[in-house]
């Protein structure tokens, strides 16, 4: 009987705490995603209403911003957008493919000097960019290529994301070596083994890399900072970067259009990809 | 055997093997290794970019740490942001985590909402939304002002500027809250029920067992959260204007660093700050895993 009484209670005192950090998390996560909101709601705002109220939602609801932050620099933000959207892609295939090539090289084939190359790489997992970062900008200069966009793309062709290469080469060396050795009975070369065999199978790990590389580079602003002078050029970060210093405080709703703008990839890949992403940080702890 | 001489050498495993690392060899050497040595050259000159690097010995090393105030002023700047967010952020991290870890009902939606922020944090909208909401007029004093409470104007009074960007690290901390969801599944939950079996409250469960089996976690998140805070730029360059002001309060190293490369095109003097950076990282890196045997347990 007591038992019983006892038991009764342990169960409405937990479903009071249940509650109560229902209660909690609720709170802390519309106080965390209150900003964005905000945000969103002033970009549809008319433009005298921006700061005058802390509501979500406008009294009156207005594409303007948008028309004339797309509008609001000389050049129009269409073509930022798509600087940032070549630039991705080109450092999406180079980083997959580089990567990929040299973790199959790390995880399946066998050479002279293989562990000493790998712990090489495993080092420049550590570095600091910014040690990098001066001779980098002193070499692509004497090269020309200030002003391009090779600086930004081509260190992806060359597997610089020592990072990415080690992810896939965990990957890897999960796949059953007999599918190689099978493969190599046939007459396969290693090339064929690693274009038919691995990379089919690795779709899940060749996904990661592709989504964060986008967004890691869509988001990125001291690469172009450093090496896009022109705004033709000129990247999406970079263009709202300069929306700022020019329009100074005048235009708020046009910077918030395309601050939301520039925000819609990122999120369309977390909508898309949520699992894939979540997963990618939970085992590797990647930032961002 | 059926490997014959026939294969041409690109086939054998040494020949592909070679070749397959050929792009990241090239990678290696122009852009790691290379740029590594050369800058450690630089940082011993005086460099404009026009005209030859002038070598000066380790004036550049003698100089920051002696004549130059900015330089002392963002090593202050940037370990006080490291010291003050870094734990706020992995504290957070870790009880939003046990709150979501108790097989709580909307667990993926919860987990998404943490985690935006996380993952939009990187981008400049996100620095100038940050400078808007804490400006004189902002978001926030329009909130605090409902409580009678006047606030200052955050961005633009030295005292307070660079605690908006602690808040703004704070607020990211999705991302080390997911690498502790996935520690916490990893403890099992016989050893919670032998526990509870034995009477142990829910705080002293949580000491003397989510935290010491998770050690190896908080271990590995306050490594990557810490040298990514050394690391910060883009918020510091928007918020600040790139000028790391009001009065340098948000001078952080790299803004530092990137004011000197490439603002005044002092080339050697920016490179032997990056090697300090270097040191510094490494050093921390260093004492954290010498420090962490009597802290981080690995035993099963």
């Amino acid at each position: 009987m007591t038992n019983n009484a006892t038991l009764s209670e342990a169960t409405t005192r937990s479903r009071l705490v249940g509650i109560l950090v229902h209660v909690l998390l609720i709170g802390a996560s519309i106080a965390m995603i209150y900003p964005l909101l905000w945000m969103l709601s002033a970009s549809f705002r008319p433009e005298n209403e921006i700061f005058s109220s802390a509501s979500l939602i406008p009294s009156s609801f207005s594409l303007r911003s948008y028309i004339e932050g797309w509008n609001g620099l000389p050049v129009s933000f269409g073509r930022f957008f798509s600087n940032s959207f070549l630039v991705a892609i080109l450092c999406v295939i180079g980083n997959v493919f580089s990567c990929s090539l040299a973790a199959f090289a790390f995880a399946r084939l066998d050479f002279r000097g293989r562990r000493v190359f790998f712990a090489l790489m495993l080092m420049t997992l550590m570095l600091p960019y910014h040690v990098t970062l001066i001779p980098q900008y002193v070499l692509f200069r004497g090269l020309g290529w200030v002003n391009t966009f090779l600086p930004l793309v081509v260190p992806k062709f060359l597997a610089v994301d020592a990072f990415f290469i080690f992810l896939m080469v965990q990957f890897f060396r999960g796949i059953p070596k007999e599918l190689d050795e099978a493969a190599m009975m046939d007459g396969c070369s290693p090339w064929r083994i690693y274009w038919k065999v691995i990379m089919p199978l690795s779709m899940p790990v060749l996904a990661t890399a592709s989504i964060f590389t986008f967004i890691w580079t869509w988001d990125d602003f001291l690469g172009p900072l450093i090496y896009l002078n022109d705004m033709e050029q000129y990247t999406a970060m970079l263009g709202l970067r300069t929306f700022v210093d020019s329009t100074g405080v005048s235009n708020f709703g046009g910077l918030f259009a395309m601050s939301v703008l520039s925000l819609v990839p990122v999120f369309g890949f977390f909508l898309v990809f949520q699992k894939l992403l979540i997963e990618g940080i939970a085992t590797t702890g990647m930032k961002r | 055997m059926v490997r014959g001489k026939a294969r041409p050498w690109y086939a054998s495993a040494e020949g592909a093997g070679y070749l397959f690392l050929l792009p990241w060899g090239i990678g290696f050497l122009c852009l790691s290794l290379g740029p590594i040595l050369w800058s450690l050259y630089l940082s011993f000159t005086d460099f404009d970019l026009l005209t030859a690097p002038d070598w000066v010995g380790t004036a550049n090393y003698v100089r920051m740490f002696t004549a130059d105030a900015k330089f002392m002023t963002s090593v202050r700047v940037t370990f006080v942001y490291v010291l003050f967010s870094v734990p706020l952020k992995l504290v957070f991290a870790l009880v939003v985590a046990i709150l979501l870890n108790r097989g709580i009902r909307g667990l993926p939606l919860y987990r998404a909402l943490f985690y935006l922020p996380s993952l939009l944090g990187a981008s400049v909208a996100i620095a100038i939304l940050w400078r808007q909401l804490f400006a004189g007029n902002g978001l926030v004093n329009q909130f605090l002002a409902q409580f009678g409470i006047e606030g200052p104007s955050w961005i633009s009074n030295p005292n307070y500027s660079l605690w908006t960007l602690i808040v703004l690290a704070v607020w990211q901390f999705g991302s080390p809250m997911i690498v502790f969801l996935a520690g916490l599944r990893q403890i099992p939950a016989d050893v919670y029920e032998a526990a509870q079996i034995d009477g142990a409250s829910r705080w002293r469960q949580f000491v003397r067992i989510t935290v010491p089996l998770l050690t190896p976690v908080i271990f590995f998140n306050a490594i990557i959260q810490t040298i990514d805070a050394f690391k910060t730029f883009t918020p510091a360059f928007i918020i600040s204007n790139g000028s790391g002001g009001p009065v340098n309060s948000l001078l952080f190293y790299t803004l530092y660093l990137y004011q000197e490369a490439f603002g005044y095109f002092r080339m050697g003097y920016a490179s032997a700050l990056a090697w300090v950076l270097l040191i510094i990282i490494a050093l921390f890196t260093a004492f954290a895993f010498l420090t962490s045997r009597y802290w981080v347990h690995y035993d099963e």
